[in-house]
């Protein structure tokens, strides 16, 4: 979220002139003879933060992983301050100064947060007891660096998100490091938190730390990075000061072809016949009294910082919370919905935020996957891929550009945009009439995202109503007809899409509006 | 296909089935004679019914311990059923099947699939319930029953091929088919694989969990049968190590504890492994406890094994396939 984060990046530009600490040349890696990066030329300079661009399939991830030592590569040499190294575990990289932080999360929820930091490097005295002292000073230490104030000894459990990525990169930290990866570190954080985290990184820069970051978010890149690296297809497209590019070139040089504009037409007809309405919807802890409706053919955004409720909305309406109390209607007549199989008796589909989680089985193919839903509710003997499903399936794979071996792959082998095409097809399968949507683009590359926007649109036109959940604001400006900002578990504004904009729902979503 | 085959993860134990079937073809001359393969088959078939059941509730993520108290359960019931009821053998077998699928659906199907408690704890709790149960209900006796199709069943032949086989292909063939060809099937991989995702499908997982633990207690009932119809008496004092070997049976034949992988046919594999060690060893004079030790460490070496493969197969790096636009 650009405009907020703007104050922690005021750098660009000064510290690029640094001497090169990191040198990668002719990197080569295949995997079962594909090839994911063919002879890449990849240069970091102290102090500097370097965003690395690409969709996902790029070969971004494979050269994160070679650069930390996770995989080896086939040909080419990699330097590190001038010397030429030959990393073979992450051990060694870790030796020669470089720190990862994977998109994983690796913190014990139950240990503090002293704890965390020093689990691989625990501090010990005789007799294999720990030293606690100097394990809380260390940590102290580190998080002082960083700029972040959670407190040692509150357990991992009980902090913010933010917080925790910040025990992520602090705990990357330890030791002699002088670069720092972050593969998409900003993904579950609020703008505030992010903000807070390039604060940090610039306090990392500045002591001469380089950091290689990835973000699908456009602004971020252009907030954080002073230089950056575009890959396609496992080559280099370009680099440079981040000065030298703009939003048009970068993702013209990711997809490698001109991203169509697409985002909705204000000429939508207004006055629509109600499909949902919620009348005071409570659910105890999570949000109180939400009254709204939503129109056929109408894409109604809901957005909030972490805990404002809009997530736990959307479960409700397809069955997670039984104890509610408010009134839920669709298409005027008053329904209860306490389990999955009620909401989708009243033609509602809900897509989940979290995909790997809660959307998809990942031993099971891509057919089974994609007709879960439509046949949820046949006979338990009926064959499964029987009847129309297969059909709609093998239908959306064309129509939604799904790029897959074949059905009867595995799903754990296509791409986040891929699998999240694949989800859509599932509940479009089941033909709604009311679309409930969680995040519908986190981790999924920029060519992908505005793909699934433009099958969202074209559902639109056809009268589905669609309610959709996101942190990124530029998605809502793009998809919505009205976007509902949510605050601690109350809706704190109702904007049309020509008087929303970016300040104005945050101010709202941060109680300020 | 071949390809396909060569992944699946009983592909290992096959291969030491049929090395054990050729050193044991080759050392000992009995081996190989028909009447020897047939007490191979129908000794394990209590072992194979059970393990079937069992292979269905593990691929759901769960785990039933009360299977062998219930074969035994089982038979005092079966016995019953037609001492004290005097029904006909064919509705005394059939009411056991029903007892067996309505008690471990009730008790352990609801539990578990319904009020989400542990099917660890739940279980041990049927489990010892069960045994109770049984040595209350017999009086801690065997009893007699003396149905002379009973026998036909245990020890009757179409041509060469015993009846005891005959069930044990049916019930594979069934459970294969439902496996594979059913939605109920695919619900069962897909609660195993990930129940949150299968819950907000619309499955409604814990009516296929309550029906995963009926069908394990109905087939430890026909387990029970079978066993009744060896002895042509129910007896409480059996089914003790049952569960053991019927989790050695599914796990050698790859299906995972933590559901959503592997299937009936690898318990086939697993448990004609077990059969056949079992056999060898017996007709080479080998004794008890041996053959204990030896299934024992072969199972904990078939698992390691099976770690090792996968953990090999995981250092070529994700499988990141090139998509062509």
């Amino acid at each position: 979220m650009s405009f907020d984060a703007a104050q922690g990046s005021t750098l660009h530009g000064e510290n690029s002139k640094g001497t090169i600490l990191f040198d990668g040349r002719g990197i080569k890696k295949a995997y079962d003879g594909v090839q994911a990066l063919k002879g890449l030329d990849f240069t970091l300079r102290a102090g500097e933060v370097h965003g690395l661009c690409g969709e996902n399939g790029s070969g971004k991830s494979t050269l994160l992983k070679i650069i930390s030592a996770q995989i080896l590569p086939d040909e080419g040499t990699l330097s590190v301050g001038g010397d030429i190294v030959h990393m073979r575990t992450p051990n060694d990289s870790l030796a020669v100064g470089i720190g990862t932080v994977t998109q994983e999360r690796t913190l014990v929820p139950d240990l503090t947060v002293a704890e965390n930091i020093y689990l691989s490097h625990r501090k010990s005295r005789k007799w294999w007891g720990i030293d606690w002292k100097q394990t809380q000073s260390a940590a102290q230490d580190i998080l002082n660096k960083i700029g972040c104030d959670v407190d040692i000894n509150a357990k991992v459990a009980d902090i913010a998100p933010g917080d925790a990525q910040m025990v992520e990169i602090a705990r990357a930290l330890i030791g002699d490091i002088r670069i720092l990866i972050l593969d998409e570190p900003t993904s579950s954080l609020t703008s505030h938190e992010v903000t807070a985290l390039f604060v940090a990184l610039r306090n990392l820069t500045a002591h001469g730390v380089s950091v290689v970051f990835i973000s699908h978010r456009m602004e971020e890149i252009f907030d954080i990075c002073d230089y950056i690296t575009v890959i396609r297809d496992g080559e280099l497209i370009s680099d440079g000061r981040i000065s030298e590019y703009d939003r048009h070139r970068l993702v013209f040089e990711m997809i490698g072809r001109e991203s169509s504009e697409i985002g909705l037409q204000s000429d939508h007809v207004q006055n629509l016949d109600v499909v949902l309405e919620l009348n005071e919807l409570t659910v105890a802890n999570k949000f109180s009294n939400v009254s709204l409706k939503l129109g056929q053919g109408e894409i109604l955004g809901l957005i909030g910082l972490v805990g404002a409720g809009h997530s736990e909305l959307l479960s409700t309406l397809f069955g997670s919370f039984k104890e509610s109390s408010g009134d839920i209607s669709v298409h005027g007549k008053n329904v209860k919905i306490r389990t999955p199989t009620d909401a989708m008796g009243h033609g509602i589909a809900f897509v989940p935020a979290d995909r790997k989680r809660q959307g998809l089985v990942l031993g099971m193919t891509v057919l089974e996957n994609a007709i879960m839903a439509s046949t949820s509710q046949l006979s338990r003997f009926t064959p499964p891929s029987s009847g129309n499903s297969k059909a709609f399936t093998e239908k959306s794979m064309i129509d939604f550009d799904i790029s897959a071996p074949s059905l009867s792959a595995p799903i754990s082998s296509l791409s986040g945009g891929n699998q999240q095409k694949v989800l859509l097809t599932k509940w479009l399968g089941t033909q709604p009439k009311i679309l409930l949507l969680d995040e519908p683009t986190r981790g999924v590359d920029v060519g992908a995202k505005s793909e699934i926007y433009k099958i969202l649109l074209e559902q639109r036109e056809k009268g589905l109503s669609i309610l959709v959940s996101s942190s990124e604001v530029p998605e809502l400006l793009t998809l919505c007809d009205r976007i509902l900002v949510m605050h601690r578990g109350s809706i704190v504004a109702n904007l049309p899409r020509e008087s929303a904009d970016e300040s104005k729902i945050l101010q709202y979503a941060m109680g300020e509006g | 296909m071949l390809q396909k085959f060569l992944h699946q993860r009983f592909f290992v134990v096959l291969i030491l089935l049929f090395l054990m079937l050729i050193f044991f073809g080759i050392t000992q001359e009995q081996f190989f004679t028909p009447a020897n393969l047939s007490v191979i088959l129908t000794s394990s078939s209590i072992l194979w019914v059970t393990a079937m059941g069992l292979t269905f509730v593990m691929l759901a993520g769960g785990f039933d311990l009360s299977v062998g108290s219930m074969m035994a359960l089982s038979g005092i019931a079966c016995g019953w059923f037609f001492n004290h009821l005097h029904v006909n053998i064919f509705i005394a077998i059939i009411m056991t099947i029903l007892f067996g699928l309505i008690v471990g659906g009730l008790i352990n199907g609801i539990a578990i699939g319904r009020f989400g408690l542990s099917f660890l704890v739940i279980t041990l709790g049927s489990s010892t319930l069960f045994t109770g149960a049984t040595q209350w209900w017999s009086g801690t006796k065997t009893t007699l029953v003396s149905a002379p199709w009973l026998q036909t069943l245990a020890y009757g032949k179409v041509w060469i091929v015993p009846n005891q086989v005959i069930v044990m292909v049916l019930v594979f063939a069934i459970l294969l088919y439902v496996q594979n060809y059913t939605l109920f099937g695919r619900d069962i991989y897909a609660i195993g694989g990930n129940v949150e995702a299968a819950k907000l499908s619309g499955i409604k997982t814990s009516r296929v969990l309550i029906t995963v633990y009926a069908l394990a207690g109905a087939f430890a009932a026909l387990a029970g049968v079978l066993q009744v119809s060896r002895i042509a008496a129910a007896s409480p004092q059996v089914g003790a190590n049952l569960i053991f070997i019927a989790t050695a049976a599914v796990l050698l034949g790859g299906t995972s504890f933590s559901g959503g992988v592997g299937g009936v046919f690898g318990t086939v594999v697993g448990t004609l492994f077990l059969g056949v060690l079992q056999n060898g060893l017996q007709v080479a004079g080998v004794a008890d406890y041996w053959q204990q030790i030896i299934t024992g460490a072969i199972l904990i070496g078939a698992i390691a094994l099976d770690l090792i493969q996968r953990k090999s197969t995981n250092k070529k790096g994700p499988v990141t396939l090139k998509i062509a636009k």
